[in-house]
């Protein structure tokens, strides 16, 4: 689908360029001269294999090398290597006891200090919750599909949907398929209605360590950090199974346990699916390489003169969005003064704990404001509804998640929903 | 006449009930008989000597209420707010850039509203990921391990003690303009490239307290992480770290505000402002890169080949011109003014050298001049002057930097990496503006 139309940009490109190389020229009033004056150093180290793929000659002259325009106190080596800036850019070394337009105290920074105290390792075994490809940080733990299956329903689906569909704004888990859903990372949305690349965790993700580690320290989004490692094995084997991603060629059916020892040799559909290569030792090397060619992610030219051919391209915003808040606005006259009144002590509540649920009924909860669905809730009476906040009900979980209110809390916050939706 | 002479009795009558007032408070205050020789009498309108004509500014021929009365004493706003007439001035929200609900989002700064390189801390751009957190610094620690022969913890006052840098840089979220590659959305500033803030950051070099201890030379990556609801981390080459990252804690001149990542963040210049992890609390050293959520869920760019860029660290040189724009368009000038086109520039790769600005969509192109401080890796003001014509116009801009990079067409950015990237869109920013001087965004595919 791109391709046809990445032919027609690369023809117009082409046509473009020919103008580029017969008129590419400098037409200010030459006061950049001081900056202008290449150094020796700066020619060899840009001379990398540029990876030209897929690029014209015409296009390779238009867009790059670069050619770094570099001053007496800038370089585009780090002072700590010698080596390339890894992104591409340049260096300030300390010269004249100025960096850039800083002065520098470098008695200051060659100033040895010894502040803190040595980390114990009960502090770090703490604070260290990060899981990596390899499986540095990934705990023994085992959960089986449909134990994730019940822990979704409890606690994931009101924001992700059913079976990971997604909600709302809520991220979607799954596409389906994995395997077949990777391949559309090739699509372009050339036109509006063309299909789009996919990018869920099946189809995108290049690790499935990711996945566990986000589970374990990102959600619940309310209550992070409450999932026990068990319930985390559960919810993966789950996502994992309903993007139908096999494990040791094996598909994933209700009673399949995830452990650590299967985790590990989990192969994501789409692990080649990222550049530059920065995994084992040559990893900084490959990015420093990747960043120094332009070709890579794009560069312009520096033009003055009639550029391109004809009249310029114009193309205009097809679907506003407009949905600001505040509106936009450019008013210096004051706003009329409304009377605030006193806030209802259960409003503070209600918008940290609760809001996020209850603001619309998106998420299938009865949304504050709405006299109808608090009108059904309270034909229970107000103890139910007070018991239903504190035990849970359908899609809400006890207290909403927030198991750090009382429950008088909650009393206070369930009547302040019920006032502000007569 | 008749106007002002009712006016001048009303003057007069005030000022009698005024000093029947102090005839009976002076026996009980003598601080009031000082006020009353301050206060009364009461001023009168000044068209008491001069008569008002009809192109006179009424604004200067009436005395104001705050010329007239005592304003505000110093105890008032220990704390300075903004002026209440400046209420328009503010960070906006829109629906579709939340993950679902305000606690995953953005807010936007209104770079149209900003004059000079420093973003006022109040309207700095802000984005979480699980909602700003309240941390008390008393409790808050800094850990810093893994590949090091000394792992430690330091208090934030130990942190302090190490010898602070202060420097200019921007941070932008590399999503700025993200929502416009298949074509413009936004006819505004603020939302199409508003995500983005500069300020003075005042921080410590990571280098100079890794010289105490002991990287190992198998380190190559570091991983920071933030305490917040969201534990965000990502991983920044050792290369980085030992040259520019710092530490801060400090914003413009005081402390980091909580939606800046109080009490300290990282602040990795010129790069991803998502790099800058905020409420940092642990940074280690590893030989590997850790994949974090927010660099293989988010933050890597698709290209038309397929495969996504990740780590896609730096900014590139950018620029947009803020005076016209949508929100502040040319309506109000008339044929043959004289008007400044200003804008702002930007390259995480290193300092601004030239900004052009083409007037006819890009074919052809004059430099502008650049205003004001220059330096590295912050927002660099550009300056042309303009006759205003009153003819359409396709204004845009283009910034080089000492790097070497120049900003490319739009054409040239999608033939590159096609226009599902999402992120690091940089490409050439095109206003059109109409007869009237309304200002609209475009994209220019020439």
């Amino acid at each position: 689908m791109y391709k046809s139309y990445h032919k027609k940009i690369v023809a117009s490109a082409l046509l473009a360029s020919v103008v580029f190389l017969g008129t590419a020229c400098n037409a200010s009033n030459g006061t950049k001269d001081t900056t202008e004056a290449k150094k020796p150093e700066a020619a060899t180290a840009t001379a990398l294999p540029m990876n030209t793929e897929g690029f014209t000659k015409r296009e390779i002259d238009a867009v790059g090398p670069l050619t770094p325009q570099l001053s007496d106190t800038v370089k585009n080596t780090y002072e700590h290597n010698g080596k390339l800036v890894i992104d591409g850019g340049v260096t300030y070394p300390i010269v004249n006891g100025k960096t850039g337009a800083y002065y520098v105290n470098e008695t200051a920074h060659k100033t040895p200090f010894n502040k803190g105290k040595v980390a114990t390792a009960n502090e770090q075994k703490v604070w260290d919750i990060d899981v990596m490809p390899d499986g540095t940080g990934l705990p023994e733990g085992s959960g089986s599909v449909e134990d994730g299956d019940e822990i979704y329903e409890e606690k994931c689906q009101s924001c992700h949907g059913d079976f990971g569909a997604g909600a709302g704004l809520y991220p979607r888990l799954t596409a389906g398929n994995a395997y077949e859903m990777q391949k559309t990372l090739m699509n372009q949305r050339v036109n509006p209605d063309s299909d789009g690349p996919v990018r869920v965790f099946g189809s995108n993700w290049p690790y499935a360590s990711t996945l566990w580690w986000y589970i374990k320290t990102g959600m619940p989004h309310q209550a992070p950090l409450s999932l026990t490692d068990d319930e985390v094995y559960a919810l993966s084997a789950y996502i994992i199974a309903i993007n139908e991603i096999k494990i040791d060629g094996e598909t994933l059916d209700d009673e399949y346990v995830l452990d650590r020892e299967k985790f590990l040799k989990i192969v994501m559909p789409n692990v080649n699916g990222f550049e530059p290569d920065i995994n084992g030792p040559k990893g900084p090397d490959n990015t420093r390489e990747y960043y120094n060619n332009p070709l890579n992610y794009g560069n312009g030219v520096r033009c003055m003169k009639d550029c391109f051919e004809g009249e310029p391209e114009v193309q205009r915003i097809a679907f506003a969005l407009t949905d600001f808040n505040p509106p936009l606005s450019d008013e210096k006259t004051l706003p009329e003064v409304t009377d605030s009144g006193s806030v209802h002590p259960g409003q503070k509540t209600y918008d940290s704990s609760c809001k996020v649920c209850h603001e619309t009924d998106a998420m299938g909860a009865p949304a504050v404001g709405d006299k109808a669905a608090w009108t059904a809730v309270l034909e229970k009476g107000i103890d139910q509804v007070y018991h239903n906040a504190i035990n849970g009900i359908n899609g809400m979980p006890p207290k909403g998640g927030a198991m750090d209110l009382s429950e008088a809390q909650m009393k206070e916050v369930v009547d302040y929903m019920v006032e502000s939706s007569k | 006449m008749n106007k002002i002479t009712k006016e001048e009795l009303e003057v007069v009558s005030e000022q009698v009930s005024r000093r029947n007032f102090f005839k009976k408070t002076a026996t009980y205050s003598m601080g009031a008989l000082a006020a009353a020789s301050v206060v009364a009498p009461v001023t009168i309108d000044a068209s008491e000597h001069v008569k008002a004509n009809a192109e006179d500014d009424p604004h200067i021929m009436e005395h104001k209420p705050w010329a007239t009365k005592w304003g505000d004493d110093v105890q008032v706003n220990l704390y300075g707010q903004p002026s209440p007439y400046e209420h328009s001035v503010t960070r906006r929200t829109t629906p579709i850039l939340s993950s679902g609900n305000y606690r995953a989002s953005i807010a936007v700064t209104p770079i149209q509203d900003l004059s000079g390189i420093l973003t006022p801390n109040g309207l700095f751009f802000n984005r979480h990921h699980g909602g700003t957190p309240t941390i008390n610094p008393n409790e808050h620690r800094l850990m810093i391990h893994g590949l090091v022969e000394k792992p430690i913890v330091l208090t934030m006052e130990q942190l302090k003690r190490y010898p602070n840098v202060s420097r200019i840089h921007f941070l932008e979220c590399p999503a700025n303009g993200g929502p416009e590659w298949r074509g413009p959305q936004f006819n505004s500033i603020q939302f199409a490239k508003g995500f983005m803030s500069c300020a003075e950051w005042t921080g410590v070099y990571i280098k100079d307290i890794l010289k105490d201890l002991g990287l190992k030379p198998e380190a190559q990556w570091m991983l920071a992480e933030g305490i917040d609801n969201s534990h965000m981390g990502r991983t920044i080459p050792v290369d980085k770290v030992l040259d520019d990252a710092m530490i801060v804690w400090g914003q413009n001149g005081e402390a980091l505000r909580p939606e800046q990542g109080y009490p300290i963040r990282i602040v990795v210049p010129g790069w991803e402002a998502n790099l800058c992890v905020k409420w940092l609390c642990r940074l280690e050293f590893a030989s590997e890169p850790y994949y974090a959520k927010e660099e293989t869920s988010k933050y890597t760019a698709l290209k038309h080949t397929g495969k996504a860029i990740q780590h896609f660290y730096v900014n590139e040189v950018n620029s947009v011109i803020t005076s016209p724009c949508p929100e502040k368009p040319w309506t109000d000038l008339k044929k043959g003014e004289m008007v400044e086109i200003e804008g702002l520039a930007w390259s995480g790769h290193g300092t601004i050298t030239t900004v052009d600005v083409s007037f006819d969509g890009g074919k052809n192109w004059v430099e502008a001049s650049l205003k004001g401080l220059v330096l590295e890796k912050a927002w660099t003001r550009f300056s042309i002057m303009h006759e205003y014509t009153g003819e359409p116009m396709l204004l845009c801009s283009r910034a080089a930097d000492d790097a070497g990079h120049i900003q490319p067409s739009v054409k040239n950015e999608r033939a590159a990496v096609g226009i599902e990237g999402v992120y690091h869109r940089n490409g050439i920013h095109t206003w059109e503006i109409d007869a009237k001087g309304e200002v609209t965004n475009v994209q220019i595919l020439s």
